[in-house]
């Protein structure tokens, strides 16, 4: 599919790492340009560059650079132009597992949409196995017709057909494993099972968002003889990691407040003191004035008692608060509760919390397997009764199977 | 018994049906499933169930489910599901502790010792239970499949798909497998770009179940060398389960700590002998074998140390930064790292570190998620129970670390 080569070559498709959420796909066109918030490019310059490497702008104002970065599906599922609703990582790597898609297998898929499934699907299978896509939307198709061309998929590995399933079918059989990414996938159900191979277990995958398309979908199924019928959902937790100072002791904020009591009756002794000496300075001040006949004192250095110097408290205290600062490591020296560290940067640790939002639901995925049936059952299974086959047709000895049609 | 004939074209195909000597997975009427050896010629015993001749099931394709009668199989069609119709009963009038069953212990042991089949016995007990009437139809229905699981002597193969081994393996010992889930597996395997003709190098402390996912993706087109902590190539048990032909299995290769050392030289016995000091035969084929040994560790060497590989996967109980430190240097341009840890904290510390390195780009955590649905018709629910974790995984690209210029 995409180039192998150590070094990018012209006509190359490369995927432009900007950011963590900007991936730009590129086709490396000599002669044109690419512009990004990081600087400016030109195409001919990615020419030979290792993938994998850090280029950096072009001119004097080239402080930014950009990642060149050879296209995995993975990455193609966070690069590609969206054309409908695409399929993620968690839900396209549980289907493929589930599906049993490995190197050869043979996989029918519709609809091709913007085509993030096809490419992962394409990938594992190989050149040795087939994948055949159908999308019933004209524009979606010629689209997808070109992007899977430009991607070197359609010399074997992807027949991509113009088609809608649910009214033509597939025409195609014996395939390993069937997709559907459809609105209506009860539809298609019946198709589907024609396009299986029936010697070997085939299994089929329905994608739908809504629980009432699931339980259409598994009657679909179940009445098609269509077994092993179960559902899950799976999802990806993405997890950011920070790192914060060492989380400060309680006894830490112990010891604080002890010291700011220390300093509030130290402060209030002072007070208790201030205010004595006021009162001698204006018993004497009195004796002067009364010497000198002039003004008053009073009004605004109010001689105060003991008790009455609590409301200096609160900016007392806000002080204190700014003295000592919350950073272990630089506590002030009147610190003793705490063995001090005696490396100058705070220490940090590393902690991790799940992003503030994530998707939360993708798609219900309904499994369900076609089961080879020996040709003296008539392709015909029994419907579940208490009586599992023992008694109805105990006589019949495990025979050949039917070979797919 | 005839047996199932494949085509030439199938026989060529990596899906043969069951061999003689391979391990097949059954699942049991309890839903509980096990791992027996079928080899031609011989009873295979599933312990506590039933024993039957194993030319029964060789060559039979995987998927299908049988009844065990005097040791013979006979073919049983798979159920479907059925719908049920509500009805007005609830369990207002049943209480617990009534004596219902009449039918004692003992009596059901001679029913089934005198060879009645297990439907008729739970017909007796139905028609003998007190309250079964009562009960309501999704009740009843409960009731009869908790009995049929019970006597009945039907089972089914799984065919071993890395989707089924892992789920038996993770069931069977979740600690063994260091909690690396299908869902997880399979996102490192799509996270690393495993595919045909790929090059990988991988760490696996979780009993293969890495390798055999790498293996089965790569189709025994590509390269695989893993690293381990033990002299001799590690056992994998997980691909014991896979039965894989040695056309899958050819691919991989292994080396341990100590050989993946470029300044470290192995000590081997010699096996460069001049022809005239070779005295027997005996000791020339064995000069052979060892030299064969010799070739075969340097040349594995020697492709490690040129480097260039497409992706680096780990699932150890070593630390992953010192797995990395070593095997990072032999990744190409914009190759694929993915690190599993049944711990977050592990993978928090490794992300921490791996972020102020230029040479890796974008390192992101994230964990899986997984539930499971009963899809009975009129009955559609989350599973009561389901897997508490898959793990954590790490994943990075591979950069080269100067930046150009033009």
């Amino acid at each position: 599919m995409w180039s192998s080569a150590r070094t990018v070559a012209e006509g190359d498709t490369i995927i432009v790492w900007l950011t963590r959420d900007q991936l730009q796909p590129l086709v490396v066109t000599p002669g044109k340009d690419l512009n990004t918030k990081f600087g400016n490019f030109k195409h001919a310059d990615l020419v030979g560059v290792p993938y994998g490497s850090k280029v950096a702008s072009r001119g004097a104002s080239g402080r930014g650079f950009i990642h060149v970065l050879r296209p995995t599906p993975e990455l193609w599922t966070l690069a590609l132009p969206h054309r409908t609703q695409i399929l993620y990582l968690a839900d396209i790597a549980f289907i493929t597992a589930a599906l049993n898609v490995r190197r050869g297998s043979r996989v029918v898929e519709a609809g091709t949409g913007s085509a993030s499934f096809s490419h992962s699907i394409a990938r594992t299978i190989g050149r040795a196995g087939r994948l055949f896509s159908f999308e019933f939307h004209e524009a979606r198709f010629l689209k997808a017709r070109e992007e899977f061309r430009r991607h070197g998929l359609l010399n074997g590995m992807v027949r991509l057909q113009h088609r809608n399933v649910c009214k033509d079918g597939f025409g195609v059989s014996g395939v390993d494993a069937v997709f559907l990414d459809l609105p209506a996938p009860w539809e298609a159900v019946g198709y589907a099972k024609e396009a299986m191979r029936k010697d070997r277990i085939a299994r089929i995958c329905c994608f739908s968002p809504c629980i009432e398309q699931v339980l259409r979908t598994v009657s679909a199924l179940n009445d098609a003889g269509f077994t092993e019928i179960t559902m899950h959902e799976t999802l990806l937790r993405p997890i950011e990691v920070f790192q914060t100072p060492k989380l400060p002791s309680v006894g830490e904020a112990a010891a604080e407040l002890k010291r700011a009591e220390v300093r509030r009756e130290e402060k209030r002794q002072r007070q208790i003191a201030a205010n004595r000496r006021a009162v001698e300075e204006a018993r004497e001040g009195k004796e002067a004035k009364e010497r000198e006949g002039k003004r008053e004192e009073g009004g605004k250095r109010k001689v105060v008692d003991d008790e009455e110097g609590e409301g200096e408290e609160e900016p007392e205290h806000k002080r204190a608060r700014v003295d000592v600062p919350s950073t272990p490591g630089v506590a002030s020296t009147a610190s003793s509760t705490r063995p001090r560290t005696t490396t100058s940067a705070p220490q940090k640790i590393n902690v991790a919390k799940a992003l503030a939002e994530v998707r939360g639901h993708t798609s219900y995925l309904t499994f369900a397997s076609l089961v080879p049936v020996p040709a003296g059952y008539a392709g015909r299974t029994e419907a579940g009764s208490s009586s599992n086959g023992g008694s109805g047709g105990g006589d019949t000895p495990v025979v050949k199977v039917e070979n797919a049609t | 018994m005839s047996t199932f004939k494949t085509s030439k074209s199938e026989q060529k195909s990596r899906d043969p049906g069951i061999q003689s000597g391979d391990l097949v997975l059954v699942r049991l009427p309890k839903g509980d499933i096990r791992s027996v050896k079928v080899e031609k010629n011989t009873t295979v015993v599933i312990p506590k169930f039933g024993a039957f001749f194993a030319n029964e099931l060789v060559g039979q394709p995987y998927g299908l489910t049988y009844e065990i009668q005097d040791k013979k199989l006979t073919y049983a069609p798979p159920k479907t599901l059925e719908e049920i119709e509500d009805t007005d009963a609830t369990n207002e009038l049943i209480n617990d502790g009534e004596f219902v069953q009449p039918l004692t212990v003992d009596e059901i042991q001679a029913l089934k010792r005198s060879g009645v089949h297990a439907s008729d016995i739970i017909k007796m007990q139905i028609e003998q239970h007190a309250n079964y009437s009562l009960k309501t139809e999704y009740s009843k229905d409960k009731y009869k499949k908790r009995k049929e699981a019970k006597y009945s002597k039907v089972f089914a193969t799984i065919e071993p798909t890395l989707y089924n081994v892992c789920e038996y393996w993770f069931a069977k010992d979740q600690l063994r497998l260091r909690d690396l889930r299908i869902d997880s597996l399979s996102q490192m395997l799509n996270l690393a770009n495993v595919r045909p003709g790929g090059r990988y190098l991988a760490v696996d402390d979780a009993s293969g179940i890495l390798v055999a996912g790498i293996l089965e993706r790569l189709g025994g087109e590509g390269k695989l060398i893993t690293i381990c902590a033990t002299d001799s190539p590690p056992a994998y048990p997980c691909l014991m389960q896979m039965n894989f032909p040695s056309s899958v299995t050819d691919v991989l290769i292994s080396l341990n700590w100590a050989t993946a050392e470029e300044d470290y030289t192995p000590i081997l016995p010699p096996s460069d002998i001049p022809t005239e000091q070779v005295k027997s035969d005996r000791q020339k084929h064995r000069l052979n074998k060892r030299k064969a040994v010799t070739d075969l560790l340097n040349n594995t060497r020697e492709e490690l140390f040129a480097g260039e590989f497409d992706g680096l996967l780990i699932a150890s109980e070593y630390d992953p930064y010192s797995i990395i430190e070593r095997l990072s240097p032999y990744l190409g341009g914009s190759a694929s790292m993915v690190v599993h840890s049944p711990f977050s904290q592990i993978i928090v510390e490794l992300q921490a570190k791996l972020r102020v390195l230029p040479q890796f780009l974008c390192p992101t955590v994230s964990e899986s998620w997984l539930r499971r649905y009963q899809v009975l018709p009129g009955r559609t629910h989350p599973m009561m129970a389901m897997s508490g974790t898959g793990g954590f995984l790490c994943h990075a690209t591979k950069m080269y670390v100067r930046t150009l210029t033009n």
